[in-house]
């Protein structure tokens, strides 16, 4: 199946389902897991060819009653997920790699493609050509597997279209680096397109920090092990972990390229680019929690309810203390006036 | 005793609702923009009080536009240009110094003009600049969503923001005057009675300056 993605050393357990891409493990295998594995490899090879023989689709899916042209797309998906899912959601589906040893994992969480956002896709819609048929190609051919080559005409779904990801991607340093763990890195690096569902307005916040985060974390995992030094100069570190998406501070500040990853020397450290008067990042969340508040409630009740306020937002200390001085000052000549009308008053009566 | 009419029910009515919506709007402005202190409201609270007594005031606001367009309340706002700057000089003149000296107030009122100069370009800067700016901006900030990325060069809600803080602080300023100039009637309640009551009461006879603005006795 999708041979470019990410190689991952399997240890036999099931992945997390929260997880957007699996947890890569390395290190030197026992010489006995190596053998089990490559058993289980053996096994599985035989499986595939007596599943391909029969790789037609399943009676029942073609059997689903369907009433107009969408339904039968959807239908047909359905059945050409179904017959490739007869191999590929068994979670042991993997083989070694000739060239470098390593098990490639080819199984897919069945659960998780169906809530993905590619979940009503037909499998060959991505993994087209030779992919129809079975045995499949070792390697994807050229255009196979290409985000952009689908996407770049749907980007009235997105607030800036998939050339600027793409371009942004190009300028990130996963794909700069010239560092061994980011060669070959993709977009399904990040986003593995059997799980990927991006964050909906109306979700909670939490929430999509921890989902944004898992997928840094997927592999920068020991970053926030519990002996890890790192961002120790951060204030409340955790709390900023659980609160703010990692991207946030590690992509361009001024412009909104949330692809566009920065080195850790590059990325923002300046507090104040969220903390100040001139808070561009508070701005970014103001409008997106306003969003979040419409679809939620409504346009009406958000007029009364509206959750979006970020305290901090409206605020500018210059105007604030140059504010609270007129004030001040207003109210002593105020009461000063009133004082002199009262002695006035007071002297024209004794007068 | 001569009163004069010159507070129509509806006027008093919207000018304490006003004044009820600025002291609730003031009190859960505060308490969001210095979130955090225990004598403010709870933010939550102070969150809805805000948007409520915001959406009441726009209602307020445009009832009072059209209402005193329709009504002869709208004459009180006709700027006099061709005395304006000698009525300007004569009651600043008043309130710096002939308040002191006791003298007479050198505007009267009538019914054909209940408003001094001064009064009459700050009740004009208040409810046709600063107020309709203040509800904008206030539903602008709401609804930030469909407002364009930047206006002028600057993100657009720190533009919003800082508008509808900057004219919030100069009606806060304005209602602090406001109080404090209603004391300098001719005795330090009369003005606030007049607005309880409608009827604006001087002991000293007032010169007719046409004779359609002649007082009429106190029913």
């Amino acid at each position: 199946m999708n041979a470019s993605r990410d190689r991952v050393a399997r240890q036999g357990a099931q992945l997390h389902p929260d997880q957007s891409r699996p947890a890569s493990t390395t290190g030197p295998a026992s010489t006995t897991v190596r053998a089990v594995r490559l058993g289980w490899s053996l096994a599985l090879w035989l499986c595939l060819f007596a599943f391909g023989a029969s790789a037609a689709p399943a009676p029942e899916a073609i059997a689903e009653p369907v009433g107009d042209a969408l339904d039968i797309d959807r239908a047909e998906a359905s059945a050409d997920r179904h017959a490739c899912l007869r191999c590929h959601a068994m979670s042991t589906l993997a083989y070694r790699d000739p060239d470098d040893g390593e098990i490639v994992d080819l199984s897919i969480d069945r659960e998780g493609l169906a809530h993905s956002v590619h979940g009503e896709l037909a499998c060959i819609d991505c993994h087209r050509r030779s992919y129809r048929r079975y045995p499949h190609p070792n390697r994807p051919a050229p255009g196979d597997l290409d985000c952009i080559g689908c996407h770049e005409d749907d980007d009235h779904d997105l607030s800036r279209g998939w050339i600027d990801i793409d371009a942004e991607f190009k300028r990130s340093v996963h794909a700069v680096s010239d560092a061994p763990e980011a060669l070959g890195f993709s977009c399904h690096s990040c986003h593995d397109p059997h799980r990927f569902r991006p964050a909906v307005v109306g979700e909670p916040i939490a929430r999509i920090v921890r989902n944004h985060n898992e997928v840094c974390l997927s592999c920068h995992m020991q970053l926030v092990g519990p002996s890890s030094t790192s961002h120790d100069w951060l204030p409340n570190r955790d709390a900023h972990w659980t609160s703010v998406r990692c991207v946030d501070c590690h992509t361009p500040v001024a412009v909104f390229a949330h692809h566009e990853i920065l080195p850790a020397e590059d990325s923002e450290q300046n507090c104040v680019s969220c903390h100040s008067a001139d808070p561009q990042l508070l701005a970014r969340l103001y409008q997106f929690r306003s969003e979040e508040d419409i679809a939620r409630r409504g346009l009406l009740a958000k007029a009364v309810f509206n959750e979006a306020y970020v305290v901090g937002m409206s605020k500018s200390p210059a105007l604030d203390r140059l504010s609270l001085v007129i004030m001040g000052l207003m109210v002593l000549l105020l009461a000063a006036h009133g004082l002199g009308r009262y002695l006035a008053r007071r002297a024209n009566r004794r007068a | 005793m001569t009163s004069l009419y010159l507070y129509p029910a509806w006027l008093r009515l919207w000018h304490w609702i006003n004044a009820l919506l600025f002291l609730a709007l003031i009190a859960s402005g505060v308490s969001m923009h210095y979130a955090g202190a225990d004598w403010l409201m709870p933010f939550a609270t102070a969150r809805v009080v805000h948007n409520t007594a915001g959406i009441l005031l726009t209602i307020a606001w445009i009832g009072f536009v059209v209402t005193n367009a329709r009504s002869e309340n709208a004459r009180h706002y006709r700027v006099r240009f061709r005395t304006l700057i000698g009525d300007l000089i004569a009651q600043t003149r008043y309130y710096m110094i002939g308040i002191f000296r006791l003298e007479p107030h050198p505007f009267h009122v009538t019914e054909a003009m209940k408003f001094n100069t001064l009064q009459q370009l700050s009740y004009l800067g208040v409810m046709y600049g600063l107020m309709p700016i203040l509800l904008i901006s206030g539903w602008a900030f709401l609804y930030s969503v469909y407002l364009p990325e930047t206006l002028f060069g600057l993100g657009s809600v720190w533009v919003v923001a800082m508008t509808h803080v900057v004219v919030s602080y100069l009606l806060a300023l304005f209602l602090l005057v406001h109080m404090y100039i209603i004391t300098t009637g001719e005795t330090v309640f009369s003005n606030l009675r007049a607005m309880i009551t409608g009827w604006h009461r001087e002991t000293d006879p007032p010169r007719p300056e046409t004779p359609a603005s002649a007082p009429r006795e106190t029913p």
